[in-house]
């Protein structure tokens, strides 16, 4: 049959440039907002890990020392954060790669396949870390379990501080996702 | 008087300081073709997914809704009853997962859109969006709750947070459960948001 190939017009030079334009600015943006979530999780990461108080005084029973890997909850958010930092190094030059080529259409699969399981690992790590901080601050008169932060002032803020950047990072990723699936939605 | 046939060119000017039209134009023979069925294959594929996540999240919210334990015993000075609601971050699940519930249910109208008309880009990405908010929201859920519930089995020497599943063994079973179907629906969503942008890929 002769209509099987399809008859495809042409589009002007002008159109096809500006859209190429379109995409190389989606991926400049990308490439920004992937060095901001870079900053942002390192950041966390190294907060969350110097955490280190020793209150001046002490008694036979009771500790009084906090650090981040008192709680596994807070290891699992370092290791997460770090986790997430170097994955974002990682995927700098493959973002590089997708602004010097606007037509790429295959890294920009695997970079969203990559995101999407690096978002609910960062969004699991901060999340678990949120509760966590949430029950130092006010903790639980029902399942008798103090507050801490009642006495380790400096440690309370360091790791409520700490979250912040994890959460920047989340936002950050779901940015990219959005980006990148629009960049490839344009023909 | 014999007529030739000859092949006649017709020379159209063209002026190009007119823009001219966005749309391409593509013969009728790609519609329904192979295109079509690949991605009425993805579209039937994302529909059965939602309705598992949909189970799965609604299977978790009513798990953790109902996770009340009384022992049977008592003292002057300790509680022995144990609900989701002792918790902040317990209630916070419930609620979570009850909205991921309720967007699920909302989305499946635009999922079967989706399957009938295999080429329209425009529910895919709509879907795509709404289903990371979502992945995002459930993840934290149930990340929350699983830091609550490794608390509650292990407790915390340096704090000196008891564990309090020692006591209420029920209630840290439900409430277990509770939390890996929750993270089910996240494995879910995931599969989901990966299948929207391959499906979008091909448009």
């Amino acid at each position: 049959m002769k209509g099987d190939a399809p008859v495809v017009l042409g589009e002007p030079k002008g159109y096809t440039a500006q859209k190429a334009g379109v995409k190389r600015g989606i991926a400049i943006l990308d490439f920004i907002l992937r060095l901001v979530g870079f900053i942002g999780t390192l950041s966390s990461a190294i907060m969350m890990a110097t955490t280190n108080e020793t209150l001046p005084f002490f008694t036979q029973f009771i500790r009084f020392r906090a650090e981040y890997n008192d709680l596994p909850t807070f290891t699992f958010f370092v290791v997460a954060n770090a986790a997430v930092s170097a994955y974002f190094l990682l995927s700098l030059p493959l973002s590089i790669f997708n602004i010097l080529r606007s037509s790429a259409k295959n890294s920009r699969i695997i970079l969203i396949i990559f995101d999407t399981g690096m978002l609910a690992l960062l969004t699991a790590g901060s999340s678990a870390g949120a509760a966590i901080v949430y029950l130092a601050h006010r903790g639980n008169t029902k399942a008798n379990w103090l507050a801490i932060c009642q006495q380790f002032n400096s440690f309370c803020e360091r790791i409520s501080g700490s979250l912040i950047g994890s959460y920047v990072g989340v936002t950050v990723f779901i940015v990219l996702i959005l980006l990148s699936a629009s960049a490839l939605a344009r023909r | 008087m014999s007529t030739k046939e000859a092949a006649t060119t017709i020379d159209v000017p063209e002026s190009s300081s007119v823009p001219r039209g966005k749309a391409s134009i593509i013969a009728a023979a790609k519609h329904g073709g192979k295109a079509g069925g690949y991605h009425r294959g993805v579209a039937i594929f994302d529909f059965l997914l939602r309705l598992a996540a949909l189970i799965s999240a609604l299977a978790a919210a009513a798990t953790m809704g109902t996770s009340d334990e009384t022992l049977p015993f008592f003292t002057q000075f300790f509680q022995f009853q144990a609900s989701y609601d002792d918790l902040p971050t317990f209630q916070f699940f419930v609620i979570a997962m009850g909205i991921v519930g309720g967007y699920l249910v909302l989305s499946l109208p635009f999922s079967i859109v989706c399957i009938v008309r295999p080429q329209a880009a425009a529910p895919r990405f709509l879907l795509l969006v709404l289903d990371i908010v979502a992945l995002t929201l459930n993840t934290a859920a149930s990340a929350a709750a699983a830091a609550i519930v490794y608390l509650a089995h292990n407790g915390n020497n340096n704090t000196n947070w008891l564990a309090i599943c020692q006591q209420f063994g029920d209630f840290c079973q439900k409430v277990s459960g509770a939390v890996v179907a929750g993270f089910v629906a996240v494995l879910m969503f995931v599969v989901l948001v990966i299948l929207s942008a391959v499906a979008l890929r091909r448009h």
